[in-house]
């Protein structure tokens, strides 16, 4: 069961409220699409500057695996706070902790309705059927 | 599964328009998977989407360079037959991890290579001999996914994953130049072989290889528009010097 503390994308981002901040970051299952498991598939991470302001829906960043680049998408609307500069030099973090450690940006929203978004359990059900 | 896919071909394509067109074909609104051949004129050096010029040194000798939508390393389009193949992600060639689409459609020509008699394969363990550092080059940097033969990587292949579509590039050699020495090709096995015949053995073999069937069409209006007025983009200062 994958973290029931935060909403889930149809693009595989997970965001987290954590006061007036949400944190964004992937799931393990869009990591797993990219590196199948494999840490050193992962080569590059490119992240907005701190006070970019995001629309839902928005391309906040870019992430290659050795064969693939994939945009990453915000959940919701706000303006960027902080980045984890942890990612952009270690980016095996997303496969050992894509939940905590791996979170990938920080925002100030302006809104926190996510009435489009998936929680757990209907996330899990999104990508098992992707799976068939 | 068979499925309906557009067919296109752009042979002795302007580089800048080559590469409009396939963004047109992962953004411009059409949901039709595509396979799309072409060739360049005159011949272009690409760097991949998040390459550094300064690390692609081959940049500085190349008379004309774009940039890709599509990561990994540089490749110098000349004697070669370019694909792209654009689809839903949720297609079943591009569903589910993006090896396993890699291995679904590097099989596919590996079939069609055999018919020249090169024995290509998954590089797997396997170690080749085009391998050189520095160079930034995608042929001078394999992964266990590529295909290679006669020791040497003889395929690049790189995806772009957007907006619920995949863009999927690939450059088959039909021989090597001064700026990617050392890599495999199909000059020994098919020194008269020319891009338009490869591409037709592909698009012979690819209905029963990959389950699609393909309908020969051209662009709508809309995508050559938009296409042709993107095309200085591609080989623009500010989309070259990015990173």
């Amino acid at each position: 069961m994958r973290p029931d503390d935060r909403k889930y994308t149809k693009s595989h981002e997970w965001v987290k409220i954590d006061g007036a901040t949400a944190l964004i970051g992937i799931t393990d299952f869009a990591v797993n699409e990219l590196c199948s498991g494999n840490e050193g598939d992962l080569v590059y991470c490119d992240l907005p500057e701190p006070g970019r302001d995001l629309e839902i829906s928005e391309t906040f960043g870019e992430i290659e695996s050795v064969k693939s680049v994939s945009d990453l998408d915000s959940p919701l609307a706000g303006s960027v706070v902080e980045t984890n500069a942890l990612i952009e030099e270690h980016l095996e973090i997303l496969c050992k902790d894509p939940w905590d450690k791996g979170w990938l940006i920080r925002i100030k929203y302006t809104s926190k309705d996510m009435d489009d978004l998936m929680d757990a359990s209907e996330y899990e059900e999104m990508i098992s059927q992707e799976q068939h | 599964m068979t499925d309906c896919w557009r067919l296109l071909q752009h042979f002795d394509a302007e580089p800048g328009f080559n590469m409009a067109v396939d963004e047109q074909l992962l953004l411009g609104g059409s949901s039709m998977p595509t396979l799309r051949f072409y060739t360049w004129k005159p011949d272009a050096l690409s760097l991949g989407y998040f390459q550094r010029w300064v690390d692609v040194p081959a940049a500085e000798e190349a008379s004309i360079v774009v940039r890709r939508l599509t990561g990994g390393g540089a490749i110098h389009h000349a004697r070669e037959l370019t694909f792209s193949l654009t689809a839903p992600l949720d297609h079943p060639l591009y569903r589910g991890p993006v090896r396993e689409s890699y291995e679904r459609v590097h099989r596919a020509i590996a079939m069609v290579l055999a018919d020249y008699g090169a024995r290509a394969s998954l590089r797997g363990e396997q170690v080749v001999t085009s391998d050189v550092p520095e160079t930034g080059m995608c042929f001078h940097k394999s992964t266990d996914l590529d295909l290679i033969w006669d020791a040497g990587k003889g395929l690049g292949s790189a995806q772009r994953r957007t907006a619920g579509r995949v863009l999927h590039h690939g450059s088959l050699k039909l021989g090597t130049t001064e700026l990617e020495t050392g890599i495999a090709s199909l000059e020994s096995h098919a020194p008269e072989l020319e891009p338009e015949e490869l591409a037709r053995a592909l698009q012979a073999a690819f209905p029963e290889l990959l389950g699609m069937k393909l309908e020969r069409g051209e662009l709508a209006p809309s995508e050559l528009d938009r296409a042709q007025s993107r095309s200085n983009h591609f080989r623009s200062s500010t989309f070259l010097h990015r990173r």
